[in-house]
């Protein structure tokens, strides 16, 4: 009744956009083979899909990623659990709010790479700085998402927690968390992304392993197949995890959007 | 007809008040409401009432006068400026135990998250803690009285208007609250499925009995539902008059929308409210 009909998902199919893309590939193997550009560092999509598949199966890349996305994880999965909790003591709890708020609007428009150089002062050049620097970038969209979604909440459904008696905690978990959290889910999109992007600059500022410091190591063995490999692999893993991440979410808030599909009776 | 102008507030109930058939009484004592801000508002003066145990007592007045007011402050939603509400000797202001308030905005007040079947069991598993056998059976036999046995699966937003406020009523009933407010609860549905609610709620109160009150602004519903009606002036709002209901149950939609005492009930009534507010200083809503 509500899912979309085979009909509407074809007209939904990117043809154009995917052939957009092959043709911007084809354009830059044709740049190299032609002769066009002739530079050590701009080599042929296809030696960088060879880079790329050597590095994957038996090369360097694979404990590069690897490491890197472990990174990412552990501080993404750090600032956002603490992003949610303070969010919601910031919503819930006026002392709470009177007091932290104030401080998360003046951190906030920080730029999270200016912070990295005084915290290599606190936290040295190891694991603990590069996951730091994830977990505060991940912090900030998802705290004021969670802010923003409860205090939106229709006030009804506080009456109706309240009418039936329902318990505070049980409230919490009942009613506020799942009404918020299509905002909480928006605010953990928006740090997946940034985490890796921090990740990365973390990385390419004060690394020994991981996708950033292996793209300037790369650019500096003027390694260029090896170097646009990475990068290559950046945008997939990019792209694969925001998809991952809106499957998970429409399962988890399926009554959300299918509800606006049907007729949203609000 | 059984007319009485506006009495004198009843006393603090005496705890031998309110004792006959199990239930308690329900007693408003001269309730006041003042909304603060730059234009002070009052919304509700001297208000009082008295409900007996299992009585259904319909509240009408003009839109805007303060009615919902009331009815929240009675469900403890809301604190009254002065003003107590007791449940049989029990001072029972700003709590909303055994009581359960039905919203006007059914669409809204079941949860989107939940399917029915977990909306109802949300209304009473926190207090009542069932086993998951015992709950369920709860929960089919409620959704059974208002006849969505077989819609326990489904999302509130996937049925109907009349039938979500049908789930609202079985979740509101299931939690088995002493005193039932009803906050225009059949106002945003059709005619036809009111009048089907409204058939369906006399059902539920005859074999339930609990107390109810009712908040309407249609003369027809209050009459047809209620053993009294009571009328609220416009703001501020208070009991302007109390008239009783003498109309033999179980009363049919058509019938007693003949009944020539029906009818001479809703001249009053509708005549009474439609008179001029002479002291308001406000534009009526």
């Amino acid at each position: 009744m509500f899912k979309r009909t085979v009909t509407d998902a074809m007209a939904e199919f990117p043809i154009t956009g995917i052939l957009l893309v092959l043709l911007m590939l084809a354009a830059w193997e044709v740049s190299v083979r032609s002769g066009l550009v002739r530079s050590t560092n701009w080599p042929a999509f296809s030696a960088v899909t060879a880079a790329l598949w050597n590095g994957m199966l038996h090369g360097e890349l694979l404990p590069v990623i690897g490491s890197s996305l472990w990174r990412m994880l552990r501080g993404y999965l750090l600032g956002s659990a603490i992003g949610i909790t303070v969010g919601l003591a910031i919503a819930l709890v006026r002392p709470v709010r009177l007091t932290l708020e104030p401080a998360v609007e003046l951190l906030r428009p920080v730029p999270i790479t200016a912070v990295i150089p005084p915290l290599i002062f606190l936290l040295g050049l190891g694991d603990s700085l590069k996951v730091f620097c994830v977990a505060l970038a991940a912090f900030f969209p998802v705290a004021l998402n969670t802010i923003s979604g409860v205090t939106g909440i229709e006030p009804i459904y506080g009456q109706v927690a309240r009418t039936f008696g329902i318990p505070r905690f049980a409230a919490l978990r009942r009613v506020i968390l799942p009404a918020s959290l299509p905002f909480i889910l928006a605010g953990l999109r928006t740090s997946l992304g940034l985490a890796l992007v921090v990740t990365v600059i973390a990385e390419m500022i004060a690394g020994q392993d991981g996708v950033g410091y292996y793209l300037l190591s790369m650019e500096y063995a003027v390694r260029a197949p090896e170097m646009y490999a990475a990068i290559i692999l950046l945008a997939l893993v990019a792209y694969a995890l925001n998809r991952g991440f809106v499957w998970w979410e429409s399962r988890l808030i399926h009554w959300a959007r299918t509800r606006e599909a049907a007729g949203g009776r609000a | 007809m059984n007319v009485r102008s506006q009495g004198k507030a009843p006393e603090a109930p005496s705890s031998s008040l309110g004792a006959s058939r199990g239930g308690e009484s329900l007693t408003i004592t001269s309730v006041d409401k003042t909304f603060g801000g730059k234009r002070e508002v009052t919304a509700l003066k001297e208000v009082s009432l008295a409900v007996a145990p299992g009585e259904f007592l319909s509240i009408i007045g003009p839109s805007g006068c303060g009615k919902s007011t009331l009815l929240q402050i009675v469900a403890g939603l809301m604190m009254p400026s002065h003003g107590k509400v007791f449940l049989g000797a029990n001072d029972v202001t700003g709590e909303s135990a055994h009581m359960v308030y039905l919203f006007q905005q059914y669409s809204k007040s079941l949860l989107p998250w939940m399917t029915v079947e977990e909306n109802v069991m949300f209304a009473f598993n926190h207090r009542l803690h069932l086993r998951k056998k015992a709950a369920r059976d709860r929960c089919s036999e409620y959704l059974e009285m208002v006849g969505l046995d077989d819609f326990g699966k489904y999302y509130p937003w996937q049925l109907s208007g009349g039938m979500q406020q049908r789930v609202a009523i079985a979740r509101a009933l299931s939690s088995e609250p002493k005193v039932l407010l009803m906050d225009e609860p059949f106002s945003s549905v059709d005619a036809l499925t009111r009048m089907e609610l409204h058939a369906l709620v006399q059902e539920l109160w005859e074999r339930k009995r609990f107390t109810a009150l009712l908040v309407t602004h249609d003369v027809d519903e209050a009459i047809f539902l209620a053993d009294r009606v009571a009328v609220l002036t416009h703001r501020p709002a208070t009991i302007s008059e109390i008239v009783g209901v003498d109309l033999s149950r179980p009363r049919r939609p058509v019938e007693v929308h003949e009944n020539p005492r029906f009818l001479e009930m809703r001249h009053h009534l509708l005549n009474h409210l439609l008179r001029k507010p002479e002291q308001s200083d406000e534009p009526p809503v």
